[in-house]
């Protein structure tokens, strides 16, 4: 039984009335950016500490000199992967019941990406020497791959949310008369004189599926390289062949389950129940325990391998990790974070939308301290030992500065998701008119 | 309460020990006599001097710290400044004794070293005393010999051969010994005594890695009494080696000039290759715009 799709009680006019209804600015809409703003700017304060003081302000030190900072941009790439499954991979193998849900896929994948160009920025002690980045960066360093493919990668989200949503930026034009003058423009100019001719359709399927190809090994390599930061040094615990598909199946975790939270969010606050349904989260519960079940196959590979052969640098990386020293966080991740929650999702219940919402918080809660786990040790185990340095160069905890700039990050990211879906619909409308009809005939 | 009373005896114990080393250490290390008066066989010249000050930094500065500047490490019994005056009040022949037998927590040097380095070790410790005259020993009626060298290699035996005369004559029993000399020090390649035809050989691995033609710097040092002689030479004994740089050529540890071919190709072809696509569906919008007519 697929319940994905409306059952088409609905006429047109009803399916654009209730899409269409979120694009306003209303009260509660006013007071949850004015939290936002509010909270960003005394982020930004830190920031603006950051900047006059540099990373002294940070606990990262020479030893430690990638901490939560790289751990969450890894972690924004990460989430931003998701776009690039839902709307590419299942929406080219014509897996219908993700339409609906494609463009929250999207909003996501385009929110995380652009963040996480900034938090990049965020880890420079002189953010004004970026543009050497470019001007003296090196062909051979993973980081000026990096740098390409997340700028990429952002322009072709970007797009991919754009080209889809011409008809419904043209709806919007037409039936939105009560917007601000601004915003009747911006739909006017945006829309592109669309006109729902035939040609048009045609260009925009075939512009559509160019941005469908493309995004796969995009947003591939996007992750793959910037595992390669990290695999592509001799250090115990980065230096692994399989960092590439174990990063890039573990975004695909994080990603499901912000993308389950953001489907939430969206049903309960736009009154979409009857488009982003029940079955929708039973469908994508399953397609997490999938991506969940890979990750698992890759963690153990990461750890049993080098656990096995135990040389030296490694067996010690591996130890700290099951008993020693991070071994609490490794456990709560691992189990709490990762085993326990997909083995939930395994019992339909549990995939009803409340409980999948707060097991998928679980789950991306997990995969953010997953990252910490991979970027933090490796740093304090070093082939030296770490000799005749200040004291607080053994460990590394995160200062007040670096916790609020990290929290800026998400807080950019909601504004961004916030925003666009004040302006766009968030539910694909032409498509599931087309659906719709397509049912009907 | 059995047990931290034997425990507060060890620690007594090691106290009172301690204690007794210490004052033992500092007044009571005396060498033999007859070794006290030793002399040393050679003059204290810059040359042993610099050689003795990369002995001491390699073996002794780790305890002793650097002569004059009073940095020894705090150890019980101290192991003292040997810039100091009271170290420098002993006598050449003690110093040398002490260096080469030790005693507790002073290693013994006596295998690490030859009697000539020990006194390059000696002569540079008394470079840091202005009021220091070596006492040389009465060499009334002692004839030295000046001792005239010639190396060569022998390739049928792989053999450093060292010829030494004195005036012409053939000199049995030098002791000769042969080092390779490297940027950062030499190495000894081996030691050998003269024959009655005034011949010694020294074994040589042909594999050492000598420059394009196999030639490497090789220094010869020979002494029988306090006759002494040193040659440095560069001898064709080596295997011919041609040195390459690391970052040779193209490289993707070397700079961005430098990166393999087929990198900048991948890189920059896949690159402008997606921008491109990137471009063409970005122009192509107007298409769209140009299409709201139906034809």
């Amino acid at each position: 039984m697929n319940e994905t799709i409306t059952k088409g009680h609905f006429s047109e006019e009803q399916i654009d009335k209730d899409l269409l209804k979120n694009v306003n600015w209303g009260g509660k809409f006013k007071l949850w950016m004015g939290f936002l703003t509010v909270s960003l700017i005394i982020c930004l304060y830190y920031y603006y500490q950051q900047l006059q003081n540099g990373l002294g302000v940070t606990g990262l030190h020479d030893y430690v000199s990638w901490g939560i900072y790289i751990s969450n941009f890894v972690f924004f790439v990460a989430t931003s992967l998701i776009g690039m499954l839902v709307s590419s991979v299942l929406g080219m193998m014509k897996v219908s019941w993700v339409r609906p849900v494609a463009r929250i896929a999207e909003l996501v994948a385009v929110a995380f990406a652009m963040v996480a160009g900034l938090i990049i920025i965020t880890d420079m002690g002189r953010p004004d020497r970026l543009l050497n980045v470019f001007i003296h960066g090196r062909v051979q360093s993973p980081i000026v791959w990096d740098i390409a493919v997340v700028v990429t990668y952002v322009v072709i989200s970007a797009l991919l949310l754009y080209i889809p949503m011409l008809p419904d930026i043209a709806l919007c034009r037409d039936k939105l008369n009560n917007v601000p003058k601004w915003q009747q423009k911006m739909y006017k100019s945006l829309s592109l004189g669309w006109n729902s001719t035939a040609k048009q359709f045609r260009l925009m399927n075939r512009y559509t599926r160019i941005l469908l190809v493309l995004i796969i090994p995009i947003a591939l390599s996007i992750h793959t390289v910037t595992s390669w930061l990290f695999a592509m040094t001799l250090r115990s615990g980065w230096d692994s062949p399989i960092f590439g598909p174990y990063f890039v199946s573990g975004a695909f975790v994080a990603g499901c389950a912000a993308v389950i939270i953001a489907m939430f969010f969206f049903r309960n606050n736009y009154k979409l129940k009857e488009y982003i349904t029940a079955d929708h989260f039973d469908r994508m519960g399953k397609l997490l325990v999938l991506v969940a079940l890979v990750y698992v196959y890759f963690n153990i590979n990461e750890i049993i391998v080098p656990g096995y052969k135990a040389n030296t640098a490694d067996a010690k990386h591996v130890h700290e990790m099951l008993y020693g020293h991070d071994s609490v966080m490794f456990w709560l991740v691992q189990l709490g974070g990762l085993v326990v929650p997909f083995l939930l999702i395994l019992f339909k219940p549990m995939r009803k939308p409340l409980p999948l919402t707060i097991i998928s918080l679980v789950i991306l809660a997990g995969a953010w301290f997953k990252r910490v786990l991979i970027v933090v040790p490796t740093q304090l185990a070093p082939y030296y030992p770490i000799q005749n340095v200040p004291e607080g160069w053994t460990g590394y905890s995160p200062t007040t500065p670096e916790v609020a700039i990290t929290v800026a990050s998400f807080i950019l990211v909601l504004m961004i998701i916030t925003v666009l879906a004040k302006l766009f619909p968030v539910v694909p409308i032409w498509e599931v008119k087309e659906d719709m009809n397509h049912k009907n005939n | 309460m059995k047990n931290n009373k034997g425990y507060n005896l060890i620690i007594l114990f090691c106290l009172c020990f301690l204690a007794v080393a210490n004052v033992n250490a500092q007044s009571d290390w005396q060498a033999p006599a007859e070794e006290n008066e030793k002399l040393s066989p050679f003059l204290f010249d810059d040359d042993m001097v610099l050689e003795g000050r990369v002995a001491y930094e390699n073996s002794c500065t780790s305890c002793h710290g650097t002569p004059g500047q009073d940095d020894f490490t705090p150890m019980s019994p101290p192991p003292g400044d040997p810039g100091a005056e009271a170290f420098q009040a002993q006598s050449d022949g003690s110093i040398f004794y002490k260096i080469k037998m030790g005693r507790g927590t002073m290693p013994k040097f006596e295998d690490a070293f030859a009697d000539d380095e020990l006194w390059n070790i000696v002569a540079y410790i008394r470079s840091f005393n202005e009021d220091y005259k070596q006492e040389l020993p009465n060499m009334e009626g002692v004839v030295i010999p000046e001792y005239a060298m010639r190396l060569s290699f022998d390739e049928n035996v792989d053999k450093l051969v060292v010829k030494i005369f004195a005036e012409e004559v053939p000199q049995p029993e030098v002791s000769v010994s042969a080092y390779v000399m490297g940027t950062f020090g030499k190495h000894l390649l081996g030691k050998a005594q003269t024959n009655e035809l005034g011949i010694a050989y020294v074994d040589v691995d042909p594999t050492l890695p000598g420059d394009e033609e196999g030639k490497i710097n090789v220094m010869v040092k020979a002494t029988k009494g306090f006759a002494r002689a040193k040659l440095q030479q560069d001898l064709a004994m080596a295997k011919p080696t041609e040195r390459h740089s690391a970052i040779e050529g193209r490289h993707i540890w070397s700079t961005d000039r430098m990166a393999p071919i087929w990198l900048k190709i991948t890189f920059f072809v896949s690159v402008f290759g997606v921008w491109f696509a990137l471009l063409f569906i970005v122009f192509g919008l107007r298409n769209i715009k140009k299409a709201r007519e139906e034809a």
